[in-house]
């Protein structure tokens, strides 16, 4: 059962402030429902399936400069200062 | 001129020089200005670079440099694609003017070869949809009946290669991205072998099963940008250090002798009947060529759409988190803020079907309930690989309705969600195992409406799916898109 309270836990977990709760709960609901088929579903093994990467498959960990300028993409004010919000 | 011919025939034409690129661009620019207004394909047309770029090509063309195998081809990009100049806004108001730093390596690739990147096509937000109807800059229409939904949530590349405003384009596959508008626009749609394909630069919505497939008119034209996009990439650790293959060659070799199993659990109950039928047709057709056709139950498949869905909200909602509006995101001004509120404020430029999913995500990981959801839904990813690697021991390919639907109204499923996850049933299988799946256009319905057949093979074997996907191709006689 998904209900207000829960729905609006959810909604801090993923930090979204939620107008309109009603909307979702229903919604939500809905579909944890149809997920809860997942209970019927008869296992004869515990694998799961995953994506692994051998350690001495991954790239060599080397320095490499970075070619564009991501200063550039930043936001900037007339002083060339990068600006950002006063938190309080 | 005619806009509607293949890649490959375009190809062709400018290599001979029968044809001028920069009269194929600007023609292509005509069409997106003329018919944008009905179906809404695009997000961004860059009609300038395009133009300046094709004039360059045709240079090169005359005075017998070198040039890219692409020859100045027109082709969109998804919009959760990273192109380094041109917006990549993910459909979403989050990222509205956010515009990437550097190309993904796909679309770096694509320029290497001369490809003309003509704009950036629309999409689901974040890609969480099925039919490109929660763009934050509204919906694509289907070119066969505007008042149709195109799929999703590559809508924008299913519509612009369908409605002749490029040659090409790439489409990113997380449930049946690429293959639905494919199936629903009549063009041809392959979501590769996980691992085939660099990830580099698509926006993560859920990586452990998404991948950038390309979308053309036909199965060779999807071959040759297989050949351009596929292949290792240093930036992204889950692509395969496999011998490069060319996908072009032998792809007339036909399908005789070959064995393909009918995925029974993906033409019976709630299958539309025009759909089944259409399909019946294809798989009597490929036995004519010389295939055996059988059943093959995949019992796993009824558990999919609940695992899919499970798996990707889980990593939807750890993906979304990065949109703080410190890393990406608005620009607020320097007033003051309590750090919650600017964090919500922020994140309150999610469309509706991101912030369900990142709810559901949310859910299901939750301390209580990860076993019963999470846990249980990879294990059923672990069982659907099992059931397919067994099948594959008795089949080369797997075969079945891309979509079990026709294409349906624009407005239709929109408030009911799970209607609209359930019609994802027959895509995605693939994503959830990693193995590759192709959309082949195969006829139109009596309301005028595209069915498409999708094909399976065991992963990274693109080469013979190709195969299969082209001699299922040639048994099909399309009309042109009445737009």
């Amino acid at each position: 059962m998904v209900d207000r309270k829960e729905i609006e836990h959810l909604g801090d977990l993923v930090k979204v402030d939620l107008r309109e709760p009603e909307k979702y709960i229903k919604q939500v609901e809905q579909i944890i429902k149809y997920f809860d088929r997942l209970d019927a579903v008869e296992f004869n093994s515990d694998a799961t399936l995953r994506n692994e990467v051998d350690a001495e498959n991954l790239r060599d960990d080397k320095h490499e400069p970075c070619t564009i300028s991501l200063i550039d993409h930043l936001k900037k004010d007339q002083n060339n200062f990068i600006r950002a919000p006063k938190m309080v | 001129m005619n806009l509607g011919i293949s890649a490959t025939e375009f190809v062709s034409q400018a290599k001979a020089g029968t044809i001028s690129v920069e009269e194929f661009v600007a023609k292509t620019l005509d069409r997106i200005k003329l018919v944008e207004d009905k179906i809404h394909a695009f997000i961004t047309v860059d009609y300038q670079n395009a133009l300046a770029k094709a004039k360059e090509i045709d240079k090169k063309i005359k005075s017998k440099d070198k040039v890219g195998t692409c020859f100045g081809m027109p082709i969109s990009i998804k919009d959760n694609i990273c192109t380094a100049g041109i917006k990549t806004t993910c459909a979403s108001k989050m990222l509205e003017n956010f515009v990437a730093p550097y190309d993904a390596t796909v679309v770096s690739r694509l320029k290497s070869e001369d490809a003309i990147i003509v704009g950036k096509v629309n999409l689901d937000e974040f890609a969480m949809g099925s039919t490109t109807e929660f763009s934050y800059f509204g919906p694509s229409r289907n070119p066969w009946n505007v008042d149709y939904v195109p799929g999703g949530s590559s809508g924008g590349s299913g519509v612009s290669v369908s409605a002749q405003e490029c040659l090409a384009s790439l489409g990113s596959d997380t449930g049946g991205s690429v293959r639905s508008p494919a199936s629903f626009c009549s063009v041809v749609g392959l979501k590769p072998t996980y691992g085939l394909v660099s990830r580099y630069g698509l926006v993560s919505y859920a990586n452990s099963i998404e991948q950038v497939g390309p979308m053309a008119r036909t199965v060779e034209d999807v071959a040759f940008l297989l050949n351009i996009i596929s292949g290792y990439d240093s930036h992204d650790d889950t692509t395969v250090k496999n011998e490069h293959v060319d996908y072009t060659k032998d792809i007339t070799l036909g399908i005789s002798g070959k064995k393909i199993g009918i995925i029974t659990q993906m033409i019976g109950e709630g299958i539309d009947k025009e759909v089944a039928s259409a399909t019946n047709r294809a798989i009597s057709k490929l036995q004519d060529l010389g295939a055996e056709c059988v059943p093959i139950s995949l019992d796993a498949v009824e558990h999919s759409v609940a695992a899919y869905y499970t798996i990707a909200s889980a990593e939807a909602s750890s993906n979304l988190s990065r949109y703080d509006n410190l890393r990406y995101g608005f620009d607020f001004g320097t007033e003051g803020y309590e750090f919650k509120a600017f964090i919500l404020k922020a994140r309150s430029n999610f469309g509706p079907e991101v912030v369900r999913r990142m709810l559901l995500g949310a859910y299901v990981l939750s301390a209580g309930y990860y076993g019963k959801y999470y846990l249980k839904a990879q294990k059923v990813r672990a069982m659907i690989k099992a059931q397919l690697d067994e099948a594959f021991k008795k089949v080369d390919f797997l075969v079945s309705p891309t979509m079990p639907i026709l294409p349906y109204k624009v407005g239709e499923k929109i408030d009911d969600p799970l209607k609209m996850y359930l019609t994802d049933i027959n895509t995605i299988t693939a994503n959830l195992s990693g193995i590759p799946a192709i959309s082949v256009p195969f006829e139109i319905s009596s309301s005028g409406l595209p069915i498409g057949v999708q094909l399976f093979a065991n992963s990274f074997e693109e080469k013979k799916l190709l195969q299969a996907a082209y001699a299922l191709q040639e048994t099909t006689n399309l009309p042109e898109v009445p737009l």
